[in-house]
């Protein structure tokens, strides 16, 4: 535990500054209302209140997102593998292969059915 | 332990946050919290390694979550309370009530006596320790991990991928095409004039006027054109009061005047 | 890793923890002032060089301007969220840099306390590291959609997208150097390239990897989609005005340094004097490391800023095509490589001397068929249609008639068919 004391005590003065820094920003600027300041930005028209489309995003972000999340953990359990590698021997590098090419089972199937293109 | 009670509370409030907000994204942000605090308790009960995984998995799962959200239920719009599967709650509080029931046994059974053997498992260091576990005894557990995400990738394409009909049309194929327009038809295969030019004002909905003075339709967006919201020629007046100013000598020169023909929705605009 | 990190007194922790915080702000300050300048140079133009030496107060010129400049709270904006975005974006940016090395352990002048110059170190530093800064990205990601406005939310989305893209080439690249290593200490990666070589050289392809990921990384262009100007506004930040601006401004300032110093740590030796320098008596001793550490990690800054100044922004799509189908794969094959290789190298079957000899010979050989020609055959393609036939207009190719420049096209005279 202790080795993570002084990440607190960083965390501590960069917040301290953080918070400051957003609590002080009323006082020290000036305040001249606008009813056209606080529209949100648009190029020069009356802003819609919302997102075209109620704001949603295409579905299409859901495969990258899912396709992050199962290289992410294919890399976490690299890392204890590499780490671990001088002893692990030729057993090891077998079976990380495996799981390495398992992996790309999945990633090959998604790019020839067209889940990573874009446009 | 103190640390324990400082991040206990916090985990609680956080989680019921989670099911009880009724915007969506307000629940995902919940859950980042609940999982961040819980990073900080592996840290705490010396599992370093379980720490960092733990923020790295669960701050992308959470984004992808928090995608998921604004994909399906957009940016601003809370749950709606209408049931669509009939009975769900009833099976949701009935499951709920066994999964707490199991919890509670098996933390119950669990909660007995000073923990052992951590020491010896991190003799060589925590992520050393994990590796020869995991590499040596739990193998086969390792390698099924990989058929279970080929099973989410499976899901995942399942549920979002929409195959391509055609195929895709590259800058060339595009750029070509205009050419066979412009040969066949006519049509200009150039950038559409923007709005604005040649006019005095440089706002979207304000079209571009052209040298006689009437207004460029081309120049706006077809999206505000159907809107209704394009200030067709309120502008158009523009030019020739500046040009009538120009050529006028004396003291009317150089004299800001409104345009003649001032629309009701264009009130207010000078002050800004 | 040293026993002292973590067990020091409590004034030798705040002092460490404090000089982290300032040196970070100054770095920033130096480095908006260094950007501006260099980018300036490469323009043909002069830069910022009115207040202090060089114009080097400009950007604290700058810094004291935005917080004299007034708040603006949007009315779409989702009040908590908009209000926290900016603190979210810039702690974890200040705490990446608790682990990163500065140099070796040195007594504090005026007392007789030897400390690393290191905050702290843990045995998953580098995986700590990549924790905090996608913690980090949350600050974006909100920012936009508090702002309550389309260019925000799209700015953030894109950036999330990115991040997540780019983030898997970054961790794969980094699982060569723990392989050499043996660990993820930091303190322990640069006590393992003074016994072996710089990791850049071996792993070079690991290291391209990484500086390529560590650019789309911190959105910095030619990767700089989510703060497209001229398609976003502003990106994420495009409702954030004063101080809440400058916060984000500064994070995303300390997360190019981050991703430089964690460049030179897994690289290039760390605070480790570069061969040469080396050889001098006491290079590697006392405060004088601090000085290597901070000239590569501002060489990469400089790499930031050149890559800026030259390259133009790519397509979004040539950009996710770039992240997933080239990157990612790369990477992974070349960890296959890296393990075969070091395996035959523990058991002593092979040379590591011969494996860079046969990459040399690589090198030269792609590099001599770059320079043969190529032979071309005429391709048979489908004609194209001939729009100056109708009379486009511009002025005619050579053995072309001009034509009358009308709407409509001008029936041609035969030519159209060919």
């Amino acid at each position: 535990m202790t080795e993570y004391t002084p990440v607190l005590v960083l965390a501590a003065i960069s917040g301290a500054f953080a918070v400051f820094s957003v609590l002080i920003a009323p006082l020290t600027g000036p305040k001249r209302y606008n009813r056209a300041k606080v529209d949100s930005y648009e190029c020069g028209i009356e802003p819609t209140p919302q997102a075209a489309g109620g704001g949603r995003v295409p579905v299409k972000y859901f495969i990258t997102a899912m396709l992050f999340i199962v290289f992410d953990v294919e890399i976490i359990f690299l890392y204890p593998f590499a780490v671990e590698f001088d002893l692990l021997g030729w057993f090891g590098i077998v079976e990380m292969l495996l799981f390495i090419a398992t992996v790309f089972v999945a990633y090959v199937y998604v790019w020839r059915r067209g889940g990573l293109e874009w446009d | 332990m103190t640390a324990f009670w400082l991040l206990a509370p916090i985990m609680v409030v956080a989680a019921l946050g989670v099911v009880l907000s009724r915007k969506a994204v307000h629940s995902a942000l919940c859950l980042a919290v609940v999982m961040i605090s819980l990073a900080m308790m592996y840290a705490m009960q010396d599992a370093p390694f379980l720490f960092a995984v733990q923020i790295i998995v669960y701050t992308g799962a959470i984004m992808m979550l928090f995608l998921f959200v604004l994909m399906l239920v957009g940016v601003d719009k809370t749950d709606s309370l209408v049931e669509t599967i009939k009975g769900q709650r009833l099976v949701a509080i009935v499951l709920g009530l066994l999964f707490g029931g199991v919890l509670v046994t098996v933390v119950a059974q669990a909660f007995v006596g000073p923990v052992v053997g951590l020491g010896e498992a991190n003799a060589d260091g925590n992520v050393h320790g994990l590796a020869k576990l995991l590499f040596n005894r739990y193998v086969f557990a390792f390698e099924a991990t990989s058929a279970l995400l080929i099973t989410a990738v499976l899901g995942a394409m399942v549920l979002a991928h929409r195959e391509r009909l055609e195929p895709r049309r590259t800058q060339r194929d595009l750029a070509l095409e205009r050419m066979q327009r412009y040969a066949e038809h006519g049509e200009h295969p150039g950038n559409l004039p923007t709005p604005g030019v040649y006019a005095r004002h440089n706002a979207v909905d304000v079209p571009a006027l052209l040298p006689d003075g009437s207004t460029s339709e081309i120049s706006t967006s077809k999206t505000l054109r159907d809107r209704g919201v394009v200030r067709d020629g309120a502008f158009a007046g523009d030019v020739s009061v500046t040009m009538r100013r120009l050529e006028a000598d004396g003291p009317e020169r150089g004299r800001v005047e409104p345009p003649p023909s001032t629309p009701a929705r264009h009130d207010g605009e000078e002050d800004l | 890793m040293s026993e002292l990190f973590g067990n020091e007194a409590w004034w030798v922790i705040i002092l460490k923890a404090l000089l982290v915080f300032v040196v970070l702000v100054v770095f920033t300050l130096f480095n908006i002032w260094f950007e501006r300048r260099v980018v300036a140079r490469m323009q043909h133009r002069v830069g910022p060089n009115v207040w202090g030496p060089f114009g080097l107060l400009q950007s604290l010129a700058d810094g004291v301007k935005l917080a004299l400049k007034e708040e603006i709270f949007p009315k779409h904006a989702h009040k908590v969220v908009y209000f926290i975005a900016p603190v979210i974006a810039t702690i974890p940016a200040f705490l990446a840099w608790a682990v990163i090395p500065f140099g070796p352990e040195v007594t504090i002048p005026f007392t007789d306390t030897v400390t690393p110059l290191q905050l702290t170190d843990m045995p998953v530093a580098v995986l700590y590291i990549l924790a905090v800064t996608s913690i980090g990205v949350y600050g974006i990601v909100l920012g936009g959609w508090a702002s309550g406005s389309t260019y925000s939310l799209l700015g953030g989305v894109r950036s999330s997208a990115q991040m997540i893209s780019y983030e898997v080439a970054m961790g794969l690249s980094l699982v060569a150097v723990f392989i050499y290593a043996g660990s993820m200490s930091t303190s322990e990666i640069v006590a393992a390239q003074a016994e072996d070589t710089w990791f850049a050289l071996p792993l070079l392809p690991s290291f391209i990897i990484y500086m390529i990921a560590m650019v789309g990384e911190t959105n910095r262009a030619p990767f700089d989609l989510p703060e497209a100007e001229g398609e976003l506004v502003g990106g994420f930040h495009t409702e954030y005005s004063s101080l809440k601006f400058a916060l984000f401004f500064l994070a995303e300032y300390i997360n190019m340094v981050t991703v430089s110093a964690l460049a030179t740590t897994m690289f290039l030796g760390g605070w480790r004097a570069p061969w040469g320098i080396s050889q001098i008596d006491g290079a590697n001793e006392g405060y004088w490391p601090v000085l290597w550490f901070l000239g590569k990690t501002l060489l990469f800054v400089f790499l930031f800023i050149w890559l800026r100044g030259s390259l133009p922004r790519l397509r979004y799509d040539q950009f996710m095509k770039f992240g997933w189908k080239v990157l990612i794969p790369a990477s992974l094959a070349w960890i296959v490589v890296v393990c075969v290789m070091r395996r035959l190298i523990i058991d002593d079957d092979l040379d590591p001397t011969k494996i860079l000899v046969v990459a040399g010979v690589l090198v030269v050989a792609l590099l001599v068929v770059q320079f043969i020609p190529e032979r071309r055959t005429p391709a048979v393609e489908a004609p194209e249609p001939d729009a100056f036939a109708g009379g486009f207009p511009v002025p005619p190719m050579p053995g072309k008639q001009p034509v009358a420049p009308s709407g409509a096209p001008v029936a041609p005279s035969g030519e159209k068919e060919a």
